[in-house]
């Protein structure tokens, strides 16, 4: 399961940091306003133990009360300042990420919907599906960290600043912590990445699993293997416990360097302070003031350091997010005019097709389809039915070959010309969530309820759409309002019909639906056929009966291409068929 | 397997969660109370040296103190260490005990009646596991806080009782004003985490009709549509990052004004000379760390809201409800009677499967066909009649056992494992002659052509077989499960007519000749003609029995089945 999850590529780190920073400057206010805030907001937080400070010198030099009281003052008003500042850099920050995050999932899932098919299909759903569920999740929440490390970060720079202010000797006696942090972050980056990425494959894999087993429930209960299902689930569950642990455990070391970096930088300042003091260079209050400031630095920089740990496995879905970005989509933009309704026929010549590297499965494929005839192709599973039907509809290029729609070919159509020119329903039938109209109107987004009325009438599908709670506006889909295979499937032909092709391709319109709705089914698709070009994969062969020409498809083959009843009288295969069929 | 939970509240969820990992969880709670202790004197170090050393300047004095903020980090460093690891496995190890459990209630018996989509229960099964399992977390940073919060309460008493007092009397008011906060942050945190479930439920449902919709170019109104359900998600979570950023500011301030206090009290008896310059230093060095455990205490605060409203959707999906009850009784093989039933598409029907016959059942409306597998397979309960297996109602029967004697096929195909062996096993691991025949009979045996036999590997949910393929990979593996009674929908419909002969042959082949039962319900003339009795209902009720050749002399029947 887990070696098909690398085909979807992942993003390289500068290529992740790249794009995440183009969505972030498409907010250029919210960006100025977060970092003028976050700076505004750690000055007023550093000020804190700088005027603490000076409350220690001025109880060493004996002031007097009031100038106590000015100087609590200071600080209670800076201490305002801090809250006032961290709250609304908080926000404006998290905002900030928030909307960059926002553009990137919605552009994530537009180019998991429109990647070429070949990849789509070898990628396999579970890893498509744990990047725009699981990984979006993780960036989305780690939005808030990531703009809790930024303010960390302001921090630790305007501390630094503040150090620099005090004494600078002091300033270069806390910087002995760098080469420590340096140290342990260049040892330990490499293996996290590592430790990060298993992490994120083996929730990946476990994703997956879940999803399988959520869809497959009925077939879960019907066989009542709960407990194989489930330990099948755990044993993913439990690798994804493992492997998280083991990166927890890398980064452990990595938090106790980070405790001994403190130690260290504590001595320092501490040890330059006993010195400078000693020499009467400077005063108890200003290395009061160094030592409160390094105290306070712990907690930023342990924040940031600590959030390596999720910064790396959220940089780690974030790159599987720019990942699917980075694959190259068809170009959505339509090149000519629309190809509009005019009739259609379809040609395909010398078409042969490989899936990934497994053996080829057509060969040398050639036909011509006039516009406004039906064509059924019939054969044995596996002859290469499907694939034909695909290729011909433009679901995916053929490895070999060339396709014409139209007279035009397949691969100068844009999506949405191609889509404008045929119409094909699927093996697959999918009832999409939402309400009946909203699942009607992917097809046609702009379709009345007069139209998908017409459309239902059209499918024979009026009569239980009526019958429905509430019509058109029922919800159906996971968990809503049942809806049957067959009904399914009038659901797809309605939705054709809607979009209005010359040429449609119909892939086993009937077989889902039971042998009970099948005859309605043929009805429905005869009714969407009338008046375009039609390839119908045909098992029920009433229907490829009913079809102007027949293909009889063996191992990737055209065997006989004729008139259904002149291939019964010519006793080949297809009059086999036939026998078989009405025996 | 069969227990059925009683309802799990939120609450005796959370309990249980505590009372499984209570070692580690406990022993995170005390290795973060040792580091709590340490941060709390790491202050108290540094007024030390400054009194000590820094105003004295001895060196010796000096010396120690290096040697003593050495030793302090050093047990700062083990407490953090070892309670983080203690606390990541219990958190680990519990949101993957409570994935399981919504797993297996999801799986066991009859399911759950449940509104909540897949990608819903796929978010609930692995974000809200882990959301609540890391209320371990809240509550072991929770005590270490305190403890922090009490170590620093010590050191200022003794230092000097007042200001002690007034920590001791502040700090609780100020974290009870900061929970006050909380239902504020917990209504819209509720509210944005139930808009990310929605988007991420339309993103997963548009992947899996991701054929159909390219098939019909749906996708530039799918984009639309996850856009609007991502943009409203954005919009929730904004509202949450307001709220929670101004419980950060005031909770910023409250510290703030704690800090002034302390630190001004303590000047002022400086000044007077009731401490020494070390005890201000140690007090003002205090009173910021205080700000530490309290801020802790108050994120957790603001973490819990969340926490907990993902351990309610846990405990929801535990606590929800079978959608019919099981009974108690051992199901036994025997004889399968409907008497009288009612249900949508059947008028009174009754119909007996006896051991060891093969039974076709055909009707013209997929409503009949429905109820007829659904009341066979025990899946649904008649409106009126009864349904028996062995004489004893079905309804009376312990849901596990009656799996074990009758099963129902669903005709949508679902396929599960990564090889074509592990798909086909269901129960008890079957041999591989086993496997061969059953896959033999479903006219499935040459996808293991190529040399690779069983061990075939096959993508997620056997995606890489065909429509065809996948309907024979089912059947065989219902024939392989080998139950007494099975029930068969339509098996044969994305097969070619050749296929299907064979099919119907190696059906009967394998089901007769022993006492199973073998109900098809199709109208396919190979499978029928195969079948030793046909039942055929119409207009909801049974309008012909006999044997299917016999049968076709009846026009209403010949209409059906002959295509």
């Amino acid at each position: 399961m887990s070696a098909q999850t690398s085909v979807l590529p992942v993003a390289t780190g500068r290529t992740t940091l790249a794009t995440f920073w183009q969505s972030l400057r498409r907010h250029p206010a919210l960006g100025w306003a977060s970092v003028g805030t976050s700076l505004a907001a750690s000055g007023a937080a550093v000020v804190v133990p700088l005027l603490l400070g000076r409350l220690v010198d001025l109880v060493v030099a004996d002031g007097t009360t009031r100038s106590l009281l000015l100087t609590s003052a200071w600080i209670l008003g800076a201490g305002f300042a801090a809250a006032v500042l961290t709250g609304a850099s908080r926000w404006l920050v998290t905002e900030w990420g928030m909307r960059a995050c926002a553009d990137l999932r919605e552009e994530v899932l537009d180019h998991a919907l429109r990647m070429d098919s070949a990849r789509l299909e070898s990628a396999g759903s579970g890893d498509v599906a744990s990047r725009v569920t699981d990984d979006v999740e993780q960036v989305t929440d780690s939005i808030r960290l990531a703009a809790g490390v930024f303010t960390a970060l302001v921090t630790v720079l305007v501390t630094i600043a503040g150090f620099a202010a005090l004494d600078w000797r002091i300033a270069a006696a806390f910087l002995v912590v760098l080469p420590v942090h340096v140290f342990s972050l260049r040892r330990f980056t490499p293996r996290a990445k590592r430790l990060y990425a298993a992490e994120r494959q083996a929730a990946g894999v476990r994703t997956q699993r879940l999803l399988t087993t959520f869809g497959g429930m009925r077939t879960v209960h019907a066989y009542g293997m709960a407990q194989r299902q489930s330990q099948r689930v755990e044993r993913a569950s439990q690798d994804a416990a493992d492997a998280r642990l083991r990166a927890v455990r890398g980064f452990l070391w990595f938090a106790n360097m980070m405790n001994y970096a403190e130690a260290i930088g504590l001595t320092a300042v501490l040890l330059a302070g006993f010195l400078l003091v000693r020499a009467g260079d400077s005063s108890v209050g200003d290395v009061t003031a160094a030592a409160l400031l390094f105290h306070r630095l712990f907690g930023p920089l342990g924040m940031l350091l600590v959030s390596f740990n999720d910064v790396q496995s959220a940089g780690a879905a974030l790159a599987r997010l720019v990942g699917v970005i980075g694959v190259d989509v068809p170009a959505t933009r339509s090149g000519d005019a629309p190809a509009g309704r005019a009739a259609a026929g379809v040609t395909a010549k010398s078409v042969s097709h490989r899936y990934a590297d497994g053996p080829a499965v057509l060969h040398d494929v050639s036909i011509e389809i006039a516009a406004g005839e039906s064509l059924a192709i019939v054969g044995a599973s596996g002859a290469g039915k499907t694939t034909l039907a695909a290729i011909l509809g433009g679901v995916f290029p053929a490895t070999d070959g060339a396709v014409w729609l139209g007279g035009r070919l397949i691969g100068d159509l844009s999506p949405t010309d191609l889509r404008r020119t045929v119409g094909v329903v699927t093996q697959e039938v999918h009832v999409f969530a939402g309400t009946l109209a909203d699942d009607l109107r992917l097809a046609a987004p702009d379709a009345s309820e007069d139209d998908l009325h017409a459309a239902l009438r059209l499918v024979g599908a009026d009569g239980w759409v009526a019958a429905l709670p509430a019509g058109l506006a029922t919800p159906v889909g996971d968990g809503e309002h049942p809806v049957t295979p067959g009904q399914a499937q009038q659901l797809a032909l309605a939705r054709i019909a809607l979009l209005d092709p010359p040429i449609v391709v119909l892939d086993e319109a009937s077989a889902e639906a039971g042998s009970a709705g099948a005859h309605q089914l043929e009805l429905a698709s005869s009714a969407v056929i009338r008046g375009r070009t039609a390839i119908v994969v045909a098992h029920r062969l009433t229907q490829a009966h009913a079809c102007d020409r027949v293909a009889v498809m063996s191992r990737g083959r055209i065997v006989e291409l004729g008139r259904p009843d002149d291939l019964v009288a010519a006793g080949g295969r297809y009059a086999e068929l036939w026998a078989a069929w009405r025996r | 397997m069969t227990d059925t939970p009683a309802p799990v509240p939120t609450g005796r969820l959370i309990g249980g969660m505590f009372r499984r990992q209570r070692r580690d969880t406990a022993l995170c709670a005390g290795f973060w109370s040792l580091h709590q202790v340490c941060e709390a004197l790491v202050p108290v170090a540094i007024g030390l040296v400054i009194d000590q050393a820094v105003g004295t300047g001895s060196g010796t004095a000096m010396l120690w103190s290096v040697l003593g903020i050495f030793a302090l980090f050093v047990a700062l460093t083990m407490g953090w260490r070892f309670g983080f690891w203690f606390l990541s496995k219990a958190v680990v190890q519990e949101s993957h005990s409570l994935r399981m459990r919504v797993v297996r209630r999801v799986l066991t018996g009859r399911g759950i009646r449940t509104s909540r989509q897949h990608g819903e229960l796929l978010s609930i099964a692995t974000s809200d596991t882990q959301a609540a399992a890391e209320l371990l977390e809240l509550g072991s940073r929770m005590i270490s806080a305190l403890v922090g919060l009490a170590v620093a309460t010590v050191v200022l008493l003794r230092i000097d009782w007042s200001l002690g007092l007034g920590l001791v009397v502040g700090v609780p008011v100020l974290v009870l004003g900061l929970h006050a906060l909380g239902p504020v942050v917990e209504r819209h945190t509720s509210a944005q985490q139930q808009s990310i479930g929605r988007a991420a439920a339309t993103a997963s449902d548009l992947l899996r009709g991701l054929r159909p919709l390219r098939g019909f170019g749906g996708v530039d109104e799918a984009v639309r549509r996850y856009r609007s359900a991502s943009r409203s998600s954005l919009r929730a979570s904004i509202g949450a990052v307001r709220a929670g950023a101004t419980f950060v500011g005031v909770s910023t301030f409250t510290t703030g004004l704690l800090v002034t206090v302390v630190a001004a009290l303590a000047g002022w008896f400086a000044l007077q000379d009731r401490i020494t310059v070390g005890q201000l230093i140690t007090i003002v060095g205090m009173a910021t760390f205080l700000s530490d455990p309290v801020l802790n205490l108050a994120d957790c605060v603001f973490r819990l809201a969340t926490a907990r409203a993902s351990a309610a959707r846990v405990a929801e999906v535990l606590a929800a409800p079978e959608p019919t009850g099981s009974g108690g009784r051992t199901a036994q093989p025997g004889p399968l009677v409907l008497h009288e039933v009612h249900a949508p598409g059947l008028d009174g029907v009754s119909l007996t499967v006896p051991p060891g016959e093969l039974l076709g059942v055909v009707t013209g409306q997929t409503t009949t066909a429905d109820s007829l597998t659904d009341l066979l397979a025990g899946a649904r309960p008649p409106e009126r009649g009864e349904v028996t297996l062995a004489g004893t109602p079905v309804r009376d029967l312990d849901v596990a056992t009656l799996r074990r004697v009758v099963l129902a096929e669903p005709h949508a195909v679902d396929l599960f494992g990564s090889t074509l062996r592990e798909v086909l096993q269901t129960g008890d691991d079957r041999d591989d002659p086993a496997v061969r025949r059953s896959m033999s009979a479903a006219a499935v045996d040459q996808i293991t052509d190529g040399g690779v036999g069983l061990d075939r590997e096959l993508l997620d949910h056997g995606l890489d077989l065909s429509g065809g393929q996948r309907q024979r990979v089912a059947l065989a593996r219902a024939l392989l499960a080998d139950r007494p009674v099975t029930v068969l929908r339509d098996p044969t419909t994305a097969v070619d007519a050749v296929t299907e002969h064979a099919i119907a042959d190696g059906i009967r082949a394998h089901r007769t000749g022993t006492d199973r039962a073998t109900v098809l319900v199709t109208t396919s003339a190979p499978l029928l003609d195969r079948c030793d009795r046909v039942v055929f209902v119409h207009a909801g009720r049974v309008a012909a029995v006999g044997r299917h050749r016999d049968l076709l002399a009846q026009s209403a029947y010949a209409e059906v089945v002959l295509r």
